[in-house]
């Protein structure tokens, strides 16, 4: 009964985001996870997330780690140190702080939008596409949202979906559940549309 | 478009303050215009703005050049990313000059040089306007900021060095930030930094007790909220190998009730990891 409520809800949450984004379907789940996941946390900034991921007079946090808190990363990350096994047993910094660069917001810090774009590749454990379609993956979803008209009207939209959704999660059990369940509606939905 | 609600604050406040001329007024008038298009998502709005803005700007310093006109259209093309045109606009409001009590006008046009300079790959002399800016700024929240950058950029040019340069280099970042600290002890995210560049220099006790101060008195954003959660688990992890067994004790009693307090569920798993 909750599952189907939920789904509903989702269904019109991806009616909504195709009326912003109907060429970049690509969007949907990273954009009504990350909404989800900031309406579950009641995160106040989630608006200013959305539109930059580096707002410009913002203070980010400090990137630069220490060689400790790197190895640190990896090694508290099993499927991350399996992965990456070559450059951690050689020890390879440079290429361990650059993997880091790309890894720490996701793994780490659990940026929602981050880890919705990058669904596929944590789902497969394909870590290393991450790295490698970072940068593009991230320019392309930038240039996408921001040509979006109307804003305001698009984030009032979202963020009603978004709590409506936040509502019926409760009932699942963990994050990871409410985030796979999502996945699973948008596949089906849009699979539907293809068919 | 990118957000500067520091910039829409402070020259918002000190636009009141100051006298006008026509084109001047006008430019101020599009430019404050084009941060609350800005701030409630109105882009195309927001650039348009911007660029009437710099239209005005350049009117204004072509009929009386001066540090002012010259700051604003600097701002205007900061916003609109024009990094070589805002370069040369705030280098031409230094060569005029800013009166007594124009302090603010001196630090925003010194932050905006700072940031088109690393915009333009300057990163040397972007980093002595930000130390500059830590040990002069007196307005908040462009203090925060330029610390921060300071910061990032100093742990970077000390990772690249021999130890003992890096430990020294350490050191004396830690001075710098530690100033900031002192002179407004209720500010967390100054705590944040000093957590964060003692974890470079090994000192994982003093780290976690400036973690602890830093999330009590709040951080400006989830992000960093979330990383220095994450220094507070690092440390707790190297004192866990490094600690004497009665010191290590004694420590993972106040560990305990602090993180109790926060309700983590685990030492190792701060309240808001994915479960």
């Amino acid at each position: 009964m909750t599952k189907k409520t939920f789904e509903k809800i989702v269904q019109e949450g991806i009616r909504f985001v195709a009326r912003f984004f109907p060429q970049a379907q690509y969007l949907y789940f990273p954009l009504l996870s990350a909404a989800l996941v900031w309406a579950i946390k009641n995160s106040q900034e989630w608006r200013e997330k959305i539109f930059s991921w580096e707002v410009w007079l913002d203070p980010s946090f400090v990137k630069v780690k220490s060689e400790e808190f790197i190895r640190s990363f990896f090694s508290d990350h099993p499927d991350l140190s399996r992965v990456f096994a070559r450059e951690i047993e050689t020890d390879d910094l440079p290429a361990l702080r650059e993997l880091f660069y790309y890894l720490y917001p996701i793994f780490g810090l659990e940026d929602p939008f981050l880890s919705s774009l990058f669904h596929q590749e944590l789902e497969s454990q394909d870590y290393r596409s991450i790295v490698q379609q970072y940068d593009t993956k991230i320019a392309e979803a930038i240039v996408d949202i921001e040509a979006v008209d109307n804003k305001k009207k698009f984030l009032d939209g979202l963020e009603t979906i978004a709590r409506e959704m936040a509502s019926f999660s409760a009932e699942m059990i963990t994050q990871t559940d409410v985030q796979r369940a999502l996945a699973e509606i948008i596949k089906n939905e849009l699979k539907k549309e293809k068919d | 478009m990118r957000k500067n609600k520091l910039l829409f604050t402070l020259v918002t406040m000190a636009w009141v303050l100051s006298s006008c001329t026509s084109h001047l007024e006008d430019a101020k008038f599009h430019y404050v215009q084009a941060q609350e298009f800005s701030r409630s998502y109105r882009t195309e709005m927001a650039i348009g703005s911007y660029k009437k803005s710099l239209e005005e700007s350049i009117k204004e310093v072509e009929k009386s050049p001066s540090s002012q006109a010259f700051m604003l259209k600097g701002l205007a093309e900061l916003n609109l990313n024009l990094w070589e045109d805002s370069e040369q606009s705030f280098l031409a409001a230094f060569s005029y000059g800013f009166d007594k009590g124009q302090e603010w006008a001196e630090w925003v046009s010194l932050f905006g040089l700072a940031a088109a300079m690393q915009e333009l790959g300057l990163s040397q002399s972007a980093f002595q306007i930000y130390s500059h800016l830590v040990d002069k700024s007196k307005l908040k929240p462009l203090t925060i900021f330029a610390a921060q950058k300071y910061t990032d950029m100093a742990l970077q040019r000390a990772l690249g060095e021999e130890d003992n340069q890096k430990e020294r280099l350490l050191a004396g970042l830690f001075r710098e930030i530690e100033k900031l600290t002192n002179r407004d002890l209720s500010c967390g995210f100054f705590h944040y930094l000093q957590a964060q560049i003692l974890g470079h220099l090994r000192d994982y006790t003093r780290s976690f007790e400036e973690c602890v101060m830093a999330r009590e008195l709040g951080l400006p954003t989830q992000e960093i909220f979330h990383d220095n959660d994450l220094q507070i688990v690092f440390c707790f992890q190297r004192l866990k190998q490094e600690m004497a067994f009665a010191d290590w004790e004694k420590f993972q009693k106040l560990y305990l009730q602090w993180i109790g307090r926060w309700n983590w569920p685990d030492p190792e798993t701060p309240d808001w990891k994915k479960r």
